[in-house]
């Protein structure tokens, strides 16, 4: 069946009327069937450019409490055309500063690095972290910028296929990343069984060069060149109606990336048997990574609540193991025009194999990071967001303006310290809120 | 042990999935509730991207509701 665009005329109410019924019988799921809605009833240029569009932006306030902090506008736009295609274009601006770890360790010593930049340890490319505290780069900061792109071309009534790509670009890194998918319905629509595969290239120029992964942080070994790393992933995924308040979808996902694989700005403190610092060295990751997850999620609906839960459990050859449970009930308040959205998230993983705090000076690894996001650590978010349905467009049901916020925090598995650094806080915890106000027309 | 556990429990829910799709569903009149915003499976797009962006670069899990990704530079 195919959606035709509204023509201006007397007798659109009792149209409208038709289409509504044609889209509830059609369901949702495949066809964002009350954006048709949205035409102008004059027509006109401005009439068929709006008719099926929809923006979607949120401006959104990142803090971590001593850490970074970032602020991101977003914006989404998707145009429905008459023949069933639509096209989505969406772009995303980063701005974060702040404070970001170096993977060294706290120290009851005064401790000096060089900053990305810096080739010495005098000078002003340099910062000191004071006795107790844990190290991190104050002078962190970055710029993001993405565009990406989509486009989704129905074939038969009951195929579709998507293609995509996403341009993503830091002052040190650039990304590139194409996808394509295809879904097919089958069981009067009850059921999508969906393919796709994503191909990404990625572009370090790390600040300073890129260091050799695993030498001594003293002696500034960098190399100019450029780095990369690209990645394919696929995802198998069924999508399943269970009751008529009911959906459930399940994927299976598996992805592998090779290359340079470090966080070229991360280094791990060496120490001697005591627990004293002796010295430093750049991190050394495997450069492949193999990771495998599978993600369930179910949505019901009770009259004026609803819910949507999530289950994730991933794993990776770097011994890396995740669960992720996320729950986001929904109650519909007053006249339908409010709701009010919790959110609950817990998450853990275990470390990877070559996780380690610390170095001894004895040690020989091949491999060894201290970043402390491929530690063991459990993460909490809880968070609420407010929505109203904007009615100055009454042709626009999905019209809304929204705020969110969430609390974040994670919490490490602490390691046991040798006995010169017992009683120091070696992984605090991080905390973190985000703020967030969205529109949508 | 736990995760082999976790693993059987989703190779159940997808066996689940895939053997009763032939026989649940409902008929095309009867999918109003569906149709509600809050059925649609990513209901929220952006808030999602957010979200996965924030974690993507605090965690090392990524991806399962879509494709994974391999950075941001940030990690």
């Amino acid at each position: 069946m195919q959606l035709k665009h509204s023509h201006p005329g007397k007798t659109l109410p009792l149209r409208r009327k038709l289409m509504a019924a044609s889209y509830a019988l059609l369901g949702a799921t495949a066809v964002r069937a009350q954006e048709f809605n949205g035409a102008p009833a004059d027509g006109g240029v401005l009439g068929r450019l709006l008719d099926g569009l929809t923006v979607d932006s949120a401006l959104a306030y990142y803090h971590e409490d001593g850490r970074v902090q970032a602020v991101e506008p977003v914006v989404d736009i998707n145009k429905a055309f008459a023949n069933g295609q639509s096209l989505d274009l969406n772009a995303t601006f980063d701005v974060l500063s702040g404070a970001s770890p170096n993977g060294a360790l706290t120290s009851r010593q005064p401790q000096t690095f060089a900053s990305p930049s810096g080739s010495s340890f005098t000078g002003k490319h340099t910062y000191v972290v004071n006795p107790g505290q844990y190290p991190v780069d104050s002078n962190y900061s970055d710029v993001r910028v993405a565009v990406g792109a989509s486009w989704n071309v129905p074939f038969t009534r009951l195929t579709s296929m998507s293609f995509g790509g996403k341009i993503s670009g830091e002052d040190d890194f650039i990304s590139a990343t194409v996808n394509a998918s295809i879904a097919h319905d089958f069981n009067e629509k009850n059921t999508t069984l969906s393919f796709g595969v994503s191909n990404e290239f990625d572009r370090l120029n790390p600040v300073g060069g890129a260091p050799v992964p695993g030498s001594n942080y003293d002696l500034f070994e960098k190399t100019g060149a450029a780095k990369t790393k690209d990645g394919v992933s696929a995802l198998l995924g069924v999508t399943q109606v269970m009751a008529r308040n009911w959906i459930a979808e399940f994927n299976l996902s598996v992805d592998r990336f090779k290359g340079y694989l470090n966080d070229p700005y991360k280094i791990s403190s060496v120490l001697d048997a005591a627990g004293a610092t002796t010295g430093y060295v750049y991190e050394s990751r495997p450069e492949q990574r193999t990771r495998k997850s599978a993600y369930l999620e179910n949505r019901a609906a009770w009259n004026q609540f609803s819910a949507a839960l999530s289950l994730r459990y991933m794993q990776d050859n770097w011994q890396v193991r995740s669960d992720t449970a996320e729950l986001r009930p929904r109650w519909t308040l007053f006249d339908g025009n409010h709701y009010i959205e919790p959110t609950f998230r817990w998450y853990r993983q275990s470390a990877a194999y070559f996780y380690t705090p610390w170095l001894l000076n004895s040690d020989q690894v091949e491999f060894q990071s201290s970043d402390e996001r491929l530690g063991a650590f459990h993460a909490l978010t809880f968070g609420v967001k407010y929505a109203q349905k904007l009615h100055y467009q009454e042709d626009r049901p999905g019209s809304e303006f929204s705020v969110r916020f969430e609390y974040y925090q994670q919490t490490f598995n602490q390691p046991s310290a040798p006995t010169a650094l017992q009683g120091l806080d070696l992984l605090p915890p991080l905390k973190s809120i985000l703020v967030q106000v969205g529109w949508r027309y | 042990m736990r995760y082999r556990h976790l693993s059987i429990f989703f190779l159940l829910a997808a066996g689940a999935l895939a053997s009763g799709c032939s026989s649940i569903g409902v008929k095309p009149w009867q999918r109003d509730v569906l149709a509600q915003d809050s059925m649609q499976l990513n209901a929220n797009p952006l808030d999602t991207a957010i979200d996965d962006h924030l974690y993507f670069s605090k965690e090392a899990s990524s991806g399962g509701r879509s494709y994974a990704g391999g950075g941001c530079g940030c990690n």
